[in-house]
């Protein structure tokens, strides 16, 4: 077995690090100058995800450890606690900047490739240090990648059993459609022998209904900060996100995102934009930078570059995905096809087509496109998306070469410099300049 | 001791199928006017494609490496190198004569390389499958919708209906190589194995890129021409190579120029290409679906992949391998997820691997020359293969 060091481990952030770090992190925000309200209110939401899994198992609970694009709302429904892997990353990163390197500096020494995702090598070195949550199942999708076998890999490794459920590639033949609600079906069956007790069906309703209602929120304050000057600051970016992603189907994330429109609705009425001037509208079109937690707030402030949207919290079209309010399973099926972040299990022209309606609604002048080392997806569909970007909208996309989570990867120097370049692009082209002048 | 003379029937599989792509066959099977699809990873039923008259080809590289350069401005350079050298090839021209593709989505990349023929360059024909990962019930339903539609919509590019008679008839053509190739990979038990891993390999490759039938006909000159010769290659050390396809036979041929034969593989393009049988007593589609889902031994994509471990060691064991050869392409997400375990359960079993990453298509060069080198000489004294961790 590996020997790791007593440096190392301290290195590695536990969930009870993230949640004393988080609860002081939101007494700074509460006094910083300049940020939005909500801006409290936005990390208190996500202590409060953390310190549900820091209190599970001593309230009792059943805790899953999962992947992207999963059903939470019957986790929710059933009382079980979840832990999103690609999240634990994220608030890694912004907590501990140091946890995530030790981690896949573990995972490396036992041998698992450094080309594989991040997400699932900071998890493979947690769970190797005895740094992962206390975990009962690991829970993941044909979606969104390959790297979730890892899932299955690493529940065999530590006893943890596991379930995968099988997404149909093309969703929207009648077949397809039944096949993916068994999915959701067999799913239950799974939690079901795992925690020892029955889905009630009425509360399944319930959250789906609270569910809905947050993906309607989170339409709501798109249309907000698509206007020209967009009112979200940086700071909040990532509110629908952490919502939708995090705690559907809860009260409490309802809660959050009306204080979030709220406070949008004030600040367009009063005129308080995210940047003034705003330069530069940007879209992110493979994920927002995590594994540098203050770079979206740096280009704000220092070349009047907001962020108006993102490829992971757009959902598609009206997203109206509750067609039944009294078969919870078929509208959760039916949900995954217009979710944030779906597209990424599509075929690359889907991906593309929504950044397209993206760039439009939002009025993006530039595109950025964070290449991840470790993920197969975007590297093999960056350029084309890229291409169909400019071909119908004119937006310009700059590649970053990045890792997700890793910010030993690539230095802040050669990102900024990489900006520095695009912005002046952007600002000299003529379609910068139509788009400015009309 | 000198090499054993050259099989013919092997050599004439190579004449037919050179110059890589459009080889001799190829351009005999377009003369006739006939259409060529090509498939992308093994859950591609070819039968369909060969019921409907046209001939299955195997999106691959060969034995010269492919400078990829080209290609990195579709699929940026983190992709894996077998989806950039397709790509590569499909720009420098060398897959002209295909009149379509089938992707099964076996992985992202392949999804991906899908995506970038679809969207710069679409052929009359593009179509697209899942391949489950999970080994079950509904997972062969699943696989049997999709290859319902793929049939009717196949029947409509080609103008006319697949009938069930013409599916069962490619179905029994499609089980005798499968056939006929389990029986090479039976003799390559002997003690002294009358082919070498790499004219293995040259076999594997002529089946997925020759007209099944003139294949079938070739294997059992093939079969008949070992019988005959008595041919044996006498080597002292038994390799297994795994991992992922491999198209380029000088890699397997560079290794046997040590005293090491590769008797065996676990590859898709390999082992997997020949086992078993379609079920003939099945109608068509089910005995199709119930084969690609659950006929052939695990693979790296499906997520429980015990099985997999499971049949590396059952066949290191069959095979009586001295050591492994675990050759990853980088950004192999599947193989990169099983080399941990993989390691630990192989030297539970006292059976040594060796790890070596390569660019798909490119010889391993001195450094991985140098570590073959040294393997061999840790085989040769036997020592013990440490447990990672």
């Amino acid at each position: 077995m590996t020997t790791i060091s007593e440096q190392s481990l301290a290195n590695m952030a536990t969930a009870e690090e993230i949640e004393a770090r988080l609860r002081v992190a939101i007494e700074q925000i509460k006094v910083a100058p300049g940020l939005m309200r909500s801006a409290t209110s936005y990390m208190e939401l996500i202590h409060t995800y953390i310190e549900r899994v820091v209190t599970a198992k001593d309230q009792g609970k059943f805790v899953v450890a999962h992947g992207t694009q999963q059903p939470m709302e019957i986790f929710e429904a059933m009382g079980v606690v979840s832990i999103f892997n690609e999240f634990w990353g994220v608030i890694s990163d912004a907590v501990k900047i140091e946890s995530v390197p030790e981690a896949m500096a573990v995972s490396a020494s036992i041998g698992t490739p450094t080309e594989v995702c991040s997400f699932f090598r900071s998890m493979d070195g947690l769970l190797h240090a005895g740094k992962w949550p206390q975990t009962d199942a690991f829970l993941y999708a044909t979606s969104s990648c390959d790297n979730v076998k890892a899932f299955h890999t690493l529940g065999r490794r530590y006893n943890i059993p596991d379930y995968g459920l099988e997404r149909p590639l093309r969703p929207w033949t009648p077949q397809a459609m039944a096949h993916w609600a068994d999915e959701h079906r067999r799913l239950i069956v799974f939690l079901e022998e795992l925690t020892g007790t029955k889905l009630d069906y009425d509360r399944l309703k319930e959250v789906v209904q609270l569910s809905y209602r947050l993906t309607q929120l989170t339409l709501e304050i798109e249309e907000l900060i698509a206007l020209t000057p967009s009112p979200m600051s940086s700071e909040c970016f990532a509110s629908t996100l952490v919502s939708v992603r995090l705690l559907p189907g809860t009260q409490l994330a309802i809660d959050f995102l009306e204080g979030v429109k709220a406070e949008l609705e004030e600040r367009v009425a009063n005129g308080v934009a995210a940047a003034e001037p705003e330069r530069f509208r940007i879209m992110w079109t493979a994920f927002t930078p995590f594994w540098d937690p203050t770079l979206l707030a740096f280009i704000q402030k220092n070349y009047g570059a907001v962020s108006v949207c993102e490829v992971l919290s757009g959902w598609r079209g009206e997203a109206e995905w509750l067609i039944d309010p009294d078969d919870p399973i078929a509208s959760l099926a039916y949900r995954s096809q217009l979710a944030p972040g779906n597209c990424q299990y599509a075929p690359s022209m889907d991906w593309a087509s929504q950044l397209v309606a993206q760039a439009r609604k939002f009025k993006a002048d530039g595109a950025i496109f964070n290449n991840n080392m470790g993920c197969k997806q975007g590297a093999g569909l960056g350029p084309l998306v890229r291409d169909e970007l400019l071909r119908q909208t004119g937006v310009p996309t700059v590649t970053l070469n990045v890792d997700v989570l890793d910010h030993t990867f690539v230095s802040r120097s050669e990102i900024v410099n990489q900006l520095d370049s695009f912005f002046e692009m952007i600002e000299a082209s003529d379609a910068y300049r139509e788009r400015r002048s009309s | 001791m000198s090499a054993p003379a050259p099989l013919q029937a092997l050599s004439e599989m190579q004449r037919l199928t050179s110059p890589f792509a459009e080889s001799v066959a190829v351009k005999e099977w377009k003369a006739s006017g006939r259409k060529v699809i090509g498939w992308i990873n093994p859950y591609v039923p070819e039968e369909i494609i060969y019921a409907a008259g046209m001939l299955p080809f195997q999106i691959s590289g060969d034995n010269e490496p492919v400078q990829m350069q080209g290609a990195e401005a579709y699929m940026h350079s983190n992709t894996c190198s077998y989806i950039r050298t397709a790509w590569q090839m499909k720009l420098d021209g060398k897959y002209g004569f295909l009149d379509g593709l089938v992707s099964s989505s076996f992985c992202d990349q392949d999804k991906r390389l899908y995506s970038v023929w679809e969207y710069y360059d679409s052929l009359t024909y593009m179509d697209e499958l899942y391949a489950p990962r999970r080994r079950d019930e509904p997972g062969v339903a699943l696989y049997q919708g999709d290859l319902v539609d793929f049939h009717d919509r196949l029947s409509k590019f080609g103008l006319r209906w697949i009938p069930d008679r013409d599916l069962a008839n490619a179905i029994a053509i499609y089980n005798k190589g499968r056939e006929l190739m389990a029986r090479l990979y039976e003799l390559r038990k002997r003690e002294h194995p009358p082919v070498t891993g790499a004219e293995a390999l040259e076999v594997s490759k002529a089946a997925g890129r020759l007209p099944r039938e003139q294949f079938n006909q070739l294997m059992e000159q093939l079969l008949d021409e070992i019988e005959t010769s008595g041919r044996e290659i006498r080597k002292s050390k038994r390799l297994m190579v795994i991992g992922n396809d491999m198209h380029n036979t000088t890699m397997i041929s560079e290794l046997e120029t040590l005293d090491a034969l590769v008797v065996v593989d676990e590859m898709n393009c390999g082992i997997r290409y020949a086992w078993g049988q379609v079920d003939t007593d099945l109608p068509p589609m089910e005995a199709l679906a119930r084969y690609y889902v659950l006929g052939r031994p695990v693979d790296m994509h499906t997520w429980n992949s015990d099985g997999r471990l499971e049949f590396i060691a059952d066949m290191a064991e069959q095979y009586k391998v001295d050591g492994i050869i675990s050759e990853i392409v980088r950004y192999c997400t599947y193989n990169g997820w099983d080399k941990y375990d993989l390691k630990n359960q192989m030297a539970e079993r006292g059976v040594p691997i060796l790890d070596i990453d390569l660019e798909y298509g490119h010889p391993a060069g001195a450094q991985a020359q140098i570590r073959v080198e040294a393997f061999m000489e840790m085989l040769d004294s036997g020592a013990p293969t440490p447990v990672s961790g």
